[in-house]
């Protein structure tokens, strides 16, 4: 409506990550390139979907098969990209390590990976959110605003900046998860993350329904929460158990 | 909860010298697009009465059909390069024949007129814009104190490194936002006939820049250009107590090190002996500033790996920031989702073109990678992941 409201919207979705950003990756010039990589990485799969997609699209009347099939293959797509990353990462490592050792500085500690982990997550988050959300915003600095007739509660900025808040949130952990999952063999971890992303994926078809995304939205927020909440548990046990290992952690 | 402070981790530390070159190009960009979003809000109206010498061929018109269009934009550009590439070799002409305070003058004359003149005409349309109440006579000071101390900041090499870095980032979104104003064809033509060209003019071994960079390596001079040089970093190596790591996250000293002379500081020794400085940049004559499309690496050949030396000086040609930030504000003019595919597509081309620098340690174009996978990128946005992301989230389906 403003340019107020624009940079609130904007906010509203990149604002926790951009305090992430600030308190753990500034510090560390290799977490700001890892960071950029992902984004880059998640941009082009979605250029990938986009072009596959492309000659269907755009929808003429938008109903559920279709946009399941969509949701599901973007999001089986993105998961395989995951794991590619994962196999990039371990590349990475030992390239890192070999470096290390070769400026005699200490090798990767298991919060350096797992700060990795987490700006590569994030990266995810911030595609998902730049693309989705913010580049989307250039209306809402102008005098006026846009309602969509399915959840017309809510503008739709603030409906879209709402709903990327959530999956900037299940990006950014997940993907701590799922590297801690394949580094540790835990099947559980390991399929955590395609889960998450199907079923947050799935509830976004709710909004597809008049006044379903005043369901969808705090269930999205619920599972959400839960990754946190997982992610949490997962990296304090670890970290404990590794303490308790060694008896000084650094 | 820790007896003693933990060392530094090796991600700290690898890694800096791209995210200090990184970081004032993302700025200029940055800069770029927020101007172009300001002042260009309105339809491009205004482009026709503009002939410049990327449009003498060719005046592009909107009812022009595509096939004109594109004809038009090569001939542009073709004329553009032409000129270029005829500039340079004189620039080479009078290395050769050791003229280099005539060239320092002009790199100084050139940046005055930018600062003075560009940087004056967007300041009168901010003015305009935002009614800022201000008088001419303090606006003429204003401009006046401000253009000197740029002007010094490029000509003088004793200035505080910060200002002269901040002024020739100054100086590249000038230039940029100058550029953008061009039609839209012959500016994307023209970005792509530039990167070709610096392609050929710094690998082949007839081309200018590459005589250019062998002249000044062969007499151990910097070439009289307009080069932004990020701050070297100091890996502190010798030093055996952990005293100096773990007093604060940045404990690395910071050193501007002048050409061929090394600093030596208490209790830190530079370990490297770099007499292998290479000069970097190069220089393009366009109508009035000198520009290089360059990038350079002095760093010791002992460390590899990530392939970042510890006491590298990364220098990138101006030429290349502005050519990055005029590609990310004609971007910027269709939509934001651009802006930020191409950005991502630019750093992306930098560190490529980085991380080949490490490898091949001489000195490279910075342009191709960079513009090709810009222009990509940009393609590929407008026609494929608009309309697809669009589709998802006006029916607020994510993923």
């Amino acid at each position: 409506m403003t340019v107020a409201a624009g940079i609130g919207y904007a906010l509203l979705a990149v604002g926790p990550s951009l305090s992430l950003f600030t308190a753990v990756i500034s510090h560390k010039p290799f977490l700001i390139l890892t960071l950029l990589s992902s984004t880059l990485a998640w941009l082009m799969s979605l250029i990938a979907l986009s072009a596959v997609w492309r000659a269907f699209l755009p929808f003429k009347t938008v109903s559920f098969w279709p946009s399941a099939l969509l949701i599901l293959t973007s999001v089986a797509f993105q998961e395989l990209l995951r794991l590619f990353l994962w196999r990039l990462y371990m590349r990475m490592e030992e390239m890192l390590d070999a470096f290390a050792d070769r400026v005699s500085k200490p090798r990767l500690f298991i919060t350096d990976k797992m700060q990795i982990a987490l700006a590569g997550g994030m990266g995810h988050g911030v595609a998902h959110a730049v693309f989705f959300c913010i580049s989307l915003l250039t209306p809402a600095f102008g005098p006026a605003t846009y309602y969509v007739e399915k959840c017309s509660q809510m503008p739709f900025f603030l409906v879209s900046a709402i709903i990327a808040l959530a999956f900037v949130t299940i990006h950014t952990f997940c993907m701590v998860i799922a590297f801690n999952g394949y580094s540790e063999g835990s099947k559980i971890d390991q399929y955590f993350a395609p889960v998450v992303h199907v079923a947050a994926g799935m509830l976004t078809l709710m909004n597809l329904a008049s006044g379903g995304c005043m369901i969808g939205i705090p269930l999205l927020y619920c599972l959400a929460i839960l990754t946190l909440a997982y992610c949490g548990k997962m990296v304090w046990t670890r970290l404990t158990e590794i303490r308790s290992r060694q008896g000084d952690l650094y | 909860m820790e007896q003693n402070p933990r060392p530094r981790s090796v991600l700290e530390v690898c890694g800096e010298e791209i995210i200090r070159i990184v970081t004032p190009v993302s700025i200029c960009m940055v800069l770029v697009v927020i101007l172009v979003s300001i002042l260009n809000g309105d339809s491009s109206s205004n482009l026709s009465s503009i002939t410049t010498m990327a449009t003498i061929a060719y005046t592009e018109s909107s009812s022009d059909s595509i096939w004109d269009k594109l004809k038009g934009a090569l001939l542009n550009s073709l004329v553009f390069v032409v000129v270029v590439t005829l500039v340079t070799f004189l620039l080479v002409l009078l290395f050769y024949l050791r003229c280099t305070k005539f060239l320092k003058y002009y790199m100084g004359f050139s940046s005055f007129l930018v600062l003075g003149f560009m940087g004056g005409e967007i300041a009168i349309f901010l003015v305009k814009d935002f009614n800022i109440p201000v008088d001419c006579i303090t606006f003429a000071i204003l401009l006046f104190n401000f253009t000197v101390v740029g002007v010094t900041a490029v000509f003088m090499l004793k200035m505080a490194i910060f200002v002269t870095q901040a002024y020739l980032v100054v100086i590249g979104v000038l230039v940029a936002y100058w550029f953008t104003l061009l039609p839209e064809w012959t500016t994307w033509m023209l970005l792509v006939a530039m990167s070709l060209y610096d392609l050929a003019a710094v690998l082949l071994p007839g081309g200018p820049l590459r005589l250019l960079v062998e002249l000044a390596m062969s007499r151990d001079e910097d070439i009289p250009a307009l080069v932004y040089e990020a701050r070297p970093v100091i890996i502190d190596i010798h030093n055996n107590n952990n005293n100096v790591d773990s007093t604060t996250p940045n404990a690395q000293r910071r050193v501007w090190r002048r050409r061929g002379d090394l600093d030596e500081n208490e209790g830190i020794i530079i370990r490297h002996d770099d007499s292998s400085e290479l000069a970097a940049p190069l220089i393009q004559h366009i109508d009035i500033p000198p520009m290089n499309g360059n990038v350079e690496e002095d760093s010791n050949p002992v460390l590899e790996g990530i392939g970042l030396g510890s006491s590298g000086a990364i220098k990138l040609g101006l030429g290349d920031f502005i050519f990055y930030s005029v590609l990310v504000g004609r971007a910027a003019m269709y939509d934001y989702m651009t802006v930020y595919a191409c950005y991502l597509a630019i750093i992306a081309g930098l560190g490529i073109t980085l991380i080949l620098l490490a490898f091949y340690r001489k000195a490279l174009p910075a342009l191709p990678v960079s513009v090709m996978l810009g222009v990509l990128f940009y393609l590929l946005t407008r026609l494929l992941l608009e309309v697809f992301v669009v589709q998802c989230s006006v029916t607020l389906l994510m993923f």
